[in-house]
């Protein structure tokens, strides 16, 4: 064995070692498909078509944001679907209550943090596995949306004060051209690249979710940083579900139902290991950019959508496949 | 002589030329993991019928080989005879089925709420597959437990048993396969001696049944009390063969330590015992109670290392954890420079620079998906950040230095940590912990599956540590280890302190006297 006490610390930009990243593999599947779309159908490459795909990723992508914090810590969240529902109820409530337009959104978002913030207690207070504290308050959530709604939907009628330049943030475009909620997803989730990737917060998350024992024996604050991150994990949930009520100003107590799953998805496909520590913000992105632009060539090619539930799934099932028969051929190397 | 195989054909015949055909014969067996290699070349045979000892240090290859013996991993090259037959597919089924090869290993894999009677019968019940008679279970047990003169209820759920008494239930699980050949590693290290002897009893039963037994331990009394032949692994190779009559227990322990003694410079000869009576402990244990282990008290002076010795279940890696605030303690107080720790904790101890490098180097140390660089500095991510953020460069240069410092041999700080053998891991992990400049340095196990060069590296480093004033505590399962590095050595038998001894005029049979209890009782 030779000594090599090589450590100087690394260049900034090194290309082999972005194309052993394991989002590598995600990012060419993502190329792959493109040039896929392109062939299958002329309309595919319009920037027309790819700007509303933009736009229709845009909710999921924020939510998969908080997601991956959750899912790197080795931990799940499963209620993010009804905390969707949940902020859209009362911001909606709220605006028709005739609050303006700002607190209402942060009533929402408050109830979104909230609510995460109660899954994390449960989790680490109560050492009850996040799988099933979730599961729990998927149902609670979307019952106590269901509670105080009375069951009835909420419209935003465009008439009332304040309401226009609500729904603007879910229908505007920028310049007329770049959907507000696209940009909302970019901002949201440059922030999640920096807080993940760079952050005290982000290295904490993988220690805690590669070896929690570990972990904590060096004196890192785990209940900390697993509460932190379903904290996001609701907060992201209820900014999305206040962009869903700006973009079709009607919500009711069964929005957003399913939506965890289609969130989880895309964090599995961008690279997360379900059992932590590993996985970037990167690869989420691009694993929901991957399931947009596959549902929108389903579409546009038109292929019945229930064939797209379908092929989402096997999708899933073989990112994982490809990745563990990637890490099995590396070990035995 | 007799062929003994029912197998035996005329090539077999002529194997045996020079006695009976063995049980195991191996042949140039190899093993490596990426560059280290834990078995090389080893060649030896395991004649039938009898009881072999295999001898080895920790980390000598002994488990390596016992995992292809069970067919838990495939060798990297050589072959594995049993009785004539060749193996050629490393599975435990295999193993176990074709070839009567069966394991009682340290950690026993019982189903815990099951049964004896379901444990030794399972996956062989009698009966129909799905739906196995119950009434046929309780007696096939029944006949095997008395035909074992083991006096155990089939019907008692296998986690109300004790440790010992679960090891022979594994036993019998073993024999109800008609295994042939039983190897037993490590079988007394969490037994009593009257525990040890009902083992024994049940192995000579077992033996003069024509049962053929590989037994590991490190124990030479027992080895020498049971053994017909002894083969001893050093480094990954095989060094010594002999019959029981024809060596002594000194000359093994030689083979077993072989150069490595030597290699070593003790403390004692390097600083014959400084007097450090004056100074205030760095570290002050007083009365000291918490799980498996009570009324602890010693103290620990700047510059000075503490052993702590004792059998795996004397409570000493439960005392270390209770000091470092890795879990809770029930009584007694710990000091650090004269100033008491209360509500210890690794966050609070990390604070009053009390360092901790675990025993358990993958399930408490290593953060097993991050990188070397990560790992080493994770104690230096607080004071290198910025409003939150971590900055990157002045980590990377920081976590470098470190690396260098320790010398671990790693291509790069981007390298995955799982990445590097185990001793350059655990190199990392002691770096991890200088970066708190501790007072006090607690360690267990400080070279558990470290190879020998690294080991001597790690020993080099705790001494220059010492020398700048710092107070360590290292418990050891490895006694020479201990006798090696440490200035005195507390001796912990079933959760108390029975003796400090100096290491200078302590020996592996003085500590291990104390260690078993066998002086307490006398005293």
């Amino acid at each position: 064995m030779t000594a090599t006490s090589v450590l100087a610390p690394k260049a900034s930009f090194d290309v082999r070692k972005l194309l052993h990243a394991r989002e590598a593999g995600v990012f060419a599947a993502l190329v792959l498909l493109f040039i896929l779309g392109t062939v299958l159908s002329p309309n595919f490459a319009q920037s027309g078509n790819l700007l509303s795909v933009g736009q229709q990723i845009s909710q999921i992508g924020i939510m998969a944001i908080g997601a991956t914090f959750v899912i790197i810590n080795g931990e799940i969240d499963l209620s993010v679907g009804s905390i969707y529902a949940l902020a859209a109820i009362s911001t909606g409530m709220a605006i028709a209550a005739g609050l303006a337009w700002p607190v209402a959104i942060l009533i929402g978002l408050g109830v979104g943090a909230v609510a995460g913030l109660l899954n994390g207690l449960a989790v680490v207070l109560l050492g009850v596995p996040s799988f099933i504290v979730t599961l729990g308050s998927l149902s609670v959530f979307r019952g106590i949306t269901l509670l105080i709604s009375d069951g009835a939907p909420i419209s935003l009628s465009a008439k009332q004060p304040g309401v226009a330049e609500f729904t603007l943030l879910g229908q505007g475009r920028l310049f007329g051209v770049v959907p507000m909620q696209l940009i909302i997803f970019a901002v949201i989730a440059a922030l999640g690249v920096v807080l993940l990737s760079r952050s005290r917060l982000g290295f904490n998350t993988y220690a805690v979710g590669g070896n929690q024992e570990a972990a904590r024996l060096v004196g890192i604050n785990v209940k900390t940083v697993k509460l932190t991150a379903f904290v996001l994990s609701g907060l992201t949930a209820a900014i999305a579900g206040v962009l869903g009520l700006s973009f079709l100003s009607y919500v009711q107590g069964v929005t957003g139902t399913g939506l965890e799953l289609t969130v989880i998805s895309a964090v599995i496909i961008g690279g997360a290991a379900l059992f932590g520590g590993s996985g970037t913000m990167w690869g989420t992105i691009i694993g929901v950019a991957f399931i947009g632009l596959l549902q929108n060539i389903l579409n546009i090619n038109g292929i019945s959508s229930f064939w797209q539930t379908v092929v989402t799934g096997l999708v899933i099932v073989a990112a994982v496949a490809a990745d563990t028969w990637q890490r099995k051929r590396k070990t035995r190397a | 002589m007799t062929t003994l195989s029912p197998l035996g054909g005329p090539e077999d015949l002529r194997a045996q030329a020079g006695g009976t055909q063995p049980a195991i014969r191996i042949r140039g067996l190899s093993r490596s993991f990426g560059p280290v290699r834990a078995l090389e070349d080893v060649s030896f045979d395991v004649p039938a019928g009898e009881l072999t000892a295999l001898l080895g240090e920790n980390g000598a290859g002994k488990s390596t080989l016992l995992k292809i013996l069970a067919g838990l991993q495939p060798p990297s090259g050589g072959s594995v005879t049993l009785f004539g037959r060749e193996v050629d597919a490393y599975d435990p089924h295999t193993m176990l089925t074709e070839h009567s090869i069966a394991i009682v290993p340290q950690e026993l894999s019982l189903l815990p709420d099951r049964t004896v009677a379901e444990n030794i019968l399972a996956g062989v019940e009698p009966g129909n597959r799905l739906f196995p008679s119950k009434r046929t279970m309780i007696r096939r047990t029944l006949e095997l437990l008395s035909e074992l003169e083991l006096q155990l209820d089939p019907n008692t759920v296998v986690r109300t048993l004790d440790m010992a008494t679960q090891q022979l239930v594994v036993v019998a699980r073993s024999i109800a396969r008609g295994c042939r050949v039983l190897i037993l590693d490590e079988p007394t290290a969490m037994l009593t001696p009257a525990e040890a002897d009902r083992l024994f009893a049940l192995m000579a039963k077992l033996k003069a049944g024509g049962t053929t037994l590989l037994y590991v331990s490190h124990r030479m009394p027992e080895v020498f009390a049971l053994a017909d032949q002894i083969e001893v692994l050093r480094d990954g190779r095989h060094v010594a063969s002999w019959r029981r009559s024809e060596t002594t227990p000194e000359q093994a322990v030689a083979a077993m330590v072989g150069r490595e003694l030597g290699q070593f410079t003790s403390r004692a000869e390097l600083h014959p015992a400084a007097d450090r009576s004056g100074s205030t402990p760095a570290l002050a244990v007083a009365e000291l109670s918490g799980r498996r282990h009570s009324g602890i008290s010693f103290e620990v002076r700047p510059g000075e290392i503490l052993g702590v010795a004792g059998l795996p279940d004397s409570g000493r890696v439960e005392l270390l954890h209770n000091i470092f605030g890795a879990e809770k303690g029930t009584g007694g107080t710990v000091a650090l420079s004269g100033r008491v720790y209360e509500n210890r904790s690794p966050i609070a101890s990390v604070a009053a620079k009390l360092a901790f490098v675990p025993g358990e180097r993958r399930a408490q140390g290593l953060l097993t998906t991050m990188s070397v660089g990560d790992n080493i500095g994770v104690l230096t991510v607080r004071a290198l950040s910025r409003l939150g953020l971590v900055r990157r460069g002045a980590f990377d240069r920081s976590t470098s230095e470190r690396a260098r410092a320790l010398r671990v041999k790693t291509a790069t700080i981007d390298q995955p940590i799982t990445n590097l053998s185990g001793g350059n891991q655990q190199k990392a992990m002691l770096a991890r912990w200088l970066a708190i400049e501790p007072t006090v340095l607690v360690l267990d196990e400080p070279t558990r599956g470290v190879d020998v060069g690294a080991k001597a590296e790690i020993y080099e480093q705790l001494f220059a540590l010492s020398e700048g004033g710092v107070a360590m505590l290292c418990s050891s399962s490895d006694l020479p280890e201990l006798l090696t590095i440490t200035d005195r050595i507390a001796v912990l038998s079933e959760g108390r302190l029975v003796g400090i001894v100096d290491t200078a005029s302590a020996t592996e049979e003085s500590i291990m006297t104390l260690a078993t209890g066998a002086v307490a009782s006398a005293a």
